[in-house]
C-alpha cells in the first residue's frame, strides 16, 4: 500500500469514529435528561398519541438502555432515522435534508469565493507589505471580523434592500409563484441569494487575507528567499513561484479548519433574510423546543463539516507530500 | 510582570486606540445608573418611538428606553466575554500543560481530542449545550467555554514543549519537584505574557458568541444584552419597519468592544511573540 491510501485509509477511519462519537453523544444527552429517557417524547403536547407509539416501538424506546442504543445506531445507518421533529411531525432527516441544500449552497459559493479574493487580496498586501495599501487592508479586514456576521448582514439588509430597494426583505425565492423555465427560477433565487452571499464573503473573506499575507510573509524570511533575491530574481516572481507555493499548506489548513465557523456563519445568515436553511431550522427549533430537530441538525451538520474537511484534507495530501509522512 | 503589560498597553498606539475604544463600553458595564436615563426594565413611553432628545435611540416594543437598555446591556455581554474566555483559556491551559509537559499516551489523547473540537461545526454544539444545560447566561458561558479552548491548548502545549527540558526544569526536577509543582509553579509562570494576550483576544470572540446565541434564541430573558436587544428588534420587525437605530446600535457596541480588545491584544501579542513585530 502507497503511503497516500494508507495516509487516506487512517484519515477517513478516524474521521468516522468521530462521527459515531458524535451520533453517540445525541443519543445520551436527551437521556441524561431529568425523567429519563423519553418523558421529552412523553411530555410533548406536540405529539399525538398514535405517533408517540410508533415512535417508541420504532425505537425501542421501553426497551433497556443498551438495547435502545443499537437500535438507535442501526436506524440512523440503514435509513437516516433520527426520529420524528415535535414541531413539524416530519422525519428529522427530511426537514433537514431538505433544508440543507440552501445552506450548503450558501457555504460553498461563499467560501469559494472569499478563498480567492482574499488570497489575491493577501498576496497583493504581501507584495506591498507595509504601505499605505497594506494598512488599509489589514485595518478592514480587522474591522470587519470585530463585527458580529449576522448583524453586518442585518444592516446591509436595511441599507441595501429596506431602503435602496436592491434586494428582497426576505425567502430565498418568491412564494407561491410558477416559473415558466428553470432560468426563471435561477434568477429568481439569485436575486434573493446575492445579498446573503454578499455578507458571507465579507465575513470570510478578511481572515483568508490576513492568513495568506502572514503565511506568505513568514516564508519570505527564508534563506531560500534570500538566495532568490541574490540571484537576482524579479521580487513578483520570488513571491508568486517561490514564496506562495509552501504558502498553500497554512491556507489549506485554514479552509479546513474555517469549514465548521462558515456554516456557523451561514446558519445565522440564514436567520437574517429567512432562507429556510439549516440556520433557520435551528432558530425554528430552539424556539418550538423541539429537541430532536436540534439533535438532527447537530449530527447532519456535523456529518457535512467532517466530510468537507476530510474532502480539504484529501486535496491537501495530494498536493503537498509533507502532509503524508506525518 | 502585570505591570510590564500595563506599561506595554500604555505605550502602543494601537493598544492607547484599544482602551480609547473599550472606554465606552467599560463606562456602561461598571455605572450603568449614571449614563442610563431611565430604568430599561421599566415602560416609560409608547412603544415604537423614533430616536428624539428625550429617546435617544426611540422606545422598543413594549415602550422601553432603547438606549437604557444598551447600557445596561454592557455589563452582561462583557461578564459573559470575559467569563467564556477566562473559562476557556483556562481549560486550555491545563489540558495544554498536562499533553505538553507529560507527553506519550496523555498526549496522544488529549491532542486528539483537541484536534477533534477544530473539525465539529462549533456553533450547534453550543446550542445543543445551553439547549440542554436551560436558560441563563452561567449556562451561555459554559457553553461558550466549552468549545472556544482548543486553540489554547494547541499553543500551550507546544510551548511547554519546548520549555520542557531547559535548564531551570531540570534544575528543579534535580533537587525533587514534583511533576504538578514544575508544571503550575514552574512552567506555567512562564506562560503569563501568551496566557494574558490569548485571553484578551478571546474576549471578543466570546462576546460575538453570546450575542450570535442571543440572535437564535438562546439568551438569558431575565437579562438585558446587546445580542438579545438585536434578538427582540428582529423578532419584531424592526428591518421591516425601517428602525434601523434599534439594530445598529447594539452591533457598534459590540464592533467597538470587540475592535478595542484586539487592538489591545495584538499589542501585547506581539510584545510576547517579537517575530510578529516584523510584519
Amino acid at each position: 500500500m502507497s503511503k497516500l491510501t494508507h495516509f487516506l485509509l487512517r484519515k477517513i477511519t478516524s474521521r468516522i469514529v468521530v462521527f459515531y462519537v458524535i451520533l453517540t453523544i445525541t443519543f445520551v444527552i436527551p437521556r441524561m435528561l431529568p425523567g429519563g429517557a423519553f418523558a421529552y417524547l412523553i411530555n410533548n403536547p406536540n405529539v399525538p398519541p398514535n405517533m408517540r407509539d410508533v415512535l417508541i416501538k420504532q425505537f425501542g424506546l421501553d426497551k433497556p438502555i443498551i438495547e435502545q442504543y443499537f437500535i438507535f445506531i442501526k436506524e440512523f445507518f440503514t435509513t437516516g432515522n433520527l426520529g420524528i421533529s415535535f414541531s413539524r411531525l416530519q422525519p428529522v432527516s427530511q426537514v433537514i435534508l431538505e433544508a440543507l441544500p440552501w445552506t450548503l449552497t450558501l457555504v460553498t459559493t461563499s467560501v469559494v469565493i472569499s478563498a480567492i479574493i482574499g488570497i489575491l487580496l493577501g498576496l497583493l498586501v504581501a507584495y506591498k507589505r507595509a504601505s499605505k495599501m497594506d494598512v488599509f487592508f489589514v485595518s478592514v479586514a480587522m474591522f470587519l471580523r470585530s463585527m458580529p456576521g449576522f448583524w453586518l448582514g442585518m444592516v446591509l439588509l436595511i441599507v441595501i434592500g429596506f431602503y435602496m430597494h436592491l434586494a428582497p426583505l426576505f425567502g430565498a425565492y418568491t412564494y407561491g409563484v410558477t416559473y415558466a423555465t428553470p432560468f426563471e427560477y435561477i434568477a429568481d433565487v439569485l436575486y434573493h441569494l446575492w445579498l446573503p452571499l454578499v455578507s458571507l464573503i465579507l465575513l470570510t473573506t478578511p481572515t483568508y487575507l490576513v492568513i495568506t499575507r502572514n503565511a506568505v510573509l513568514d516564508v519570505m524570511s527564508e534563506d531560500y528567499i534570500m538566495a532568490a533575491y541574490a540571484r537576482g530574481l524579479p521580487e513578483r516572481n520570488i513571491l508568486l513561484k517561490h514564496a506562495f507555493k509552501p504558502s498553500c499548506a497554512a491556507i489549506l489548513t485554514l479552509l479546513a479548519m474555517d469549514l465548521g465557523v462558515s456554516l456557523g456563519g451561514a446558519m445565522l445568515i440564514e436567520r437574517v433574510f429567512s432562507i429556510p436553511g439549516i440556520g433557520r431550522l435551528t432558530y425554528d427549533a430552539i424556539y418550538m423546543q423541539d429537541y430532536p430537530l436540534l439533535l438532527g441538525v447537530v449530527v447532519y451538520t456535523s456529518a457535512v463539516t467532517l466530510t468537507l474537511v476530510t474532502l480539504v484534507e484529501i486535496l491537501q495530501s495530494v498536493l503537498d507530500p509533507r502532509v503524508r509522512l506525518e | 510582570m502585570k505591570a510590564k503589560i500595563i506599561q506595554l498597553i500604555l505605550s502602543n498606539e494601537k493598544s492607547i486606540m484599544g482602551l480609547i475604544l473599550l472606554a465606552v463600553p467599560l463606562a456602561m458595564a461598571l455605572v450603568p445608573q449614571l449614563i442610563a436615563p431611565y430604568d430599561p426594565w421599566k415602560t416609560v413611553d409608547r412603544p415604537f418611538l423614533p430616536p428624539s432628545s428625550k429617546h435617544l435611540l426611540g422606545t422598543n416594543d413594549i415602550g422601553q428606553d432603547i438606549f437604557s437598555e444598551l447600557v445596561y446591556g454592557a455589563r452582561i455581554s462583557l461578564l459573559v466575554g470575559f467569563a467564556a474566555a477566562a473559562s476557556a483559556v483556562a481549560i486550555g491551559t491545563v489540558i495544554g500543560l498536562i499533553a505538553g509537559y507529560y507527553g506519550g499516551i496523555a498526549e496522544e489523547v488529549l491532542s486528539s481530542i483537541t484536534d477533534v473540537m477544530f473539525l465539529i461545526p462549533v456553533l450547534p454544539f453550543m446550542i445543543l449545550m445551553a439547549a440542554f444545560l436551560g436558560q441563563g447566561y452561567q449556562n451561555i458561558i459554559l457553553a461558550i467555554a466549552a468549545f472556544s479552548w482548543p486553540g489554547v491548548a494547541r499553543m500551550v502545549k507546544a510551548q511547554v514543549k519546548s520549555f520542557k527540558n531547559v535548564p531551570f526544569i531540570e534544575a528543579a526536577r534535580a533537587i525533587g519537584a514534583g511533576d504538578l509543582r514544575i508544571m503550575f509553579k514552574h512552567i506555567l509562570p512562564q506562560l503569563y505574557p501568551l496566557i494574558t494576550a490569548s485571553t484578551i483576544l478571546r474576549i471578543g470572540g466570546a462576546i460575538i458568541a453570546e450575542s450570535s446565541l442571543s440572535f437564535l434564541g438562546m439568551g438569558d430573558p431575565t437579562q438585558k444584552s446587546w445580542g438579545g436587544i438585536i434578538y427582540w428588534a428582529m423578532n419584531t420587525g424592526a428591518i421591516t419597519s425601517g428602525m434601523w437605530w434599534w439594530i445598529v446600535a447594539p452591533g457598534i457596541m459590540i464592533t467597538i468592544t470587540v475592535l478595542g480588545l484586539s487592538l489591545i491584544g495584538y499589542a501585547v501579542e506581539e510584545y510576547v511573540n517579537p517575530r510578529l513585530r516584523k510584519r
